[in-house]
């Protein structure tokens, strides 16, 4: 117990001394997830506007297939995308492997689902009144469709603090493509990881504070956007 | 000079329920016209064909002498543009009281001023002038129902559609978007066509009733 106690204070401290390895660890994690948070927010939005908007053929099965992704693991998706970006995968010219790229590249993947799954049931819950009522004060089907949009907004604002929850703590993906390259692709996540198969916990408690830190400011900024939604 | 709506053989049917069966209606410009009947009789569905929002399973719609083209998405728009349809519970856009006045205002891409002088008339009109930068999901249900008002009374349709304005509100409200109705009928020409349960209510205000059982129309009188 003295030994958690000691890790604690110790890693503690290096929270507060501003420590530079530390410091760059948060940031990579930082720019990553929300890199791929924006990208796939820019598919996964519109995507589950439409899909939840129009009236399309086989709709249901769309949606069953975008539930089903939701359970992708994350460790499938980083064997995926190593296939395509490897030496001898199709892409793997582009030198992809091990950079922060191939981790937005899967982290991309792992949320698109999400946020499209989200945006649908944000949009699904906007009653089918605001829509008629946008049309019959003379709205055309943009307009129409930017009224949906804009009551839907705060579900569709849970939607995308949700995907970046799910990134920032996902550790398959950084590790197999990114490689846990120090000062490079190095994520909260997979440092500690090593500094667990070290055997030194103090870097490793820290970064766990650090997460849950930004964990807690996630989940906060949830609450409140859904507290607005009325959900 | 060509009458305001014309239905033809007007059919709607919900999967295998016919709701209308209409054969034949007039209504003319500048009246009022009240439509009663119980519930479940067609009232909102005429409402409805005659906002342009539905498309009648069978039949002709004409409006001002020019048929009805539902398959035409300008056309439909066109028309939207002069019928505006207050829904028996309407919703209030998530943002303030004076932008959801000003929203058919600012898709005609009318001037800010001249906007901005249009709402606060209109609020006046309705007596929500104290509410205007207050969030319009926390007004009342009869605040609610007068903001519809105001927000189609804001764009001065040639008709103005009105799904029992009285039916979910308080007396004093009642009253105020009774006299609304009436007002605009004489100062704008505004033809409006409303249901209601309410058969004083109907011959008090409406010039034609109109009454409806079972997607019939049973009689097309003077109120």
């Amino acid at each position: 117990m003295s030994f958690f106690i000691q890790s604690f204070v110790a890693a503690n401290q290096l929270i507060w001394s501003m420590d530079a390895e530390l410091l760059n660890i948060v940031l990579v994690s930082l720019s990553v997830s929300g890199l791929a948070t924006v990208a796939a927010s820019v598919v996964g939005i519109p995507a589950g506007f439409f899909l939840a908007y129009r009236r399309l053929p086989g709709k249901r099965i769309y949606i069953t297939l975008l539930n089903t992704l939701l359970a992708l693991p994350t460790v499938v998706i980083g064997l995926f995308v190593y296939v395509f970006i490897s030496r001898r995968g199709v892409f793997g010219s582009l030198g992809l492997l091990y950079t922060q790229k191939a981790i937005i590249i899967g982290q991309f993947i792992l949320i698109v689902p999400l946020i499209t799954a989200l945006t649908i049931a944000a949009i699904s819950r906007v009653d089918e009144r605001y829509r008629n009522t946008a049309k019959t004060l003379g709205a055309n089907a943009w307009q129409t469709a930017l009224v949906v949009l804009r009551e839907g907004r705060f579900g569709i604002a849970a939607a995308v603090i949700s995907a970046f929850g799910r990134v920032i703590s996902e550790i398959g993906i950084s590790m197999m493509l990114g490689g846990n390259i120090k000062g490079y692709t190095r994520t909260m996540t997979t440092a500690m990881a090593l500094e667990y198969d070290k055997g030194s916990f103090t870097l490793a408690i820290a970064l766990g504070l650090v997460l849950m830190a930004i964990s807690l400011l996630v989940n906060i900024l949830f609450q409140l956007v859904q507290g607005r939604s009325g959900a | 000079m060509h009458p305001l709506f014309e239905l033809q053989n007007i059919r709607q049917h919900y999967h295998d329920r016919t709701v209308l069966d209409i054969a034949s209606l007039r209504l003319e410009a500048g009246h009022i016209y009240a439509l009663t009947g119980p519930n479940g009789a067609g009232k909102s569905t005429l409402l409805r064909l005659l906002a342009f929002l539905e498309e009648p399973t069978a039949g002709r719609l004409f409006f001002c002498g020019e048929q009805v083209r539902f398959s035409s998405r300008t056309a439909l728009l066109n028309l939207r543009r002069r019928v505006v349809l207050v829904d028996q519970h309407p919703v209030a856009f998530s943002t303030t009281v004076a932008k959801n006045v000003e929203f058919g205002l600012k898709i005609r891409k009318m001037a800010k001023k001249q906007r901005q002088r249009l709402v606060a008339e209109v609020l006046d009109t309705v007596g929500l002038s104290q509410y205007c930068h207050g969030p319009a999901n926390e007004l009342s249900g009869g605040e609610t129902q007068r903001l519809a008002l105001a927000r189609a009374l804001a764009i001065q349709p040639e008709v103005l559609l009105c799904d029992e304005p009285t039916a979910n509100v308080d007396v004093p409200n009642q009253h105020i978007i009774l006299d609304v109705l009436s007002q605009i009928n004489h100062k704008h020409s505004s033809s409006i066509i409303f249901t209601t349960h309410d058969q004083k209510q109907a011959e008090a205000l409406a010039q034609h009733g109109l009454h409806l059982e079972r997607g019939c129309l049973e009689y097309h009188n003077a109120a």
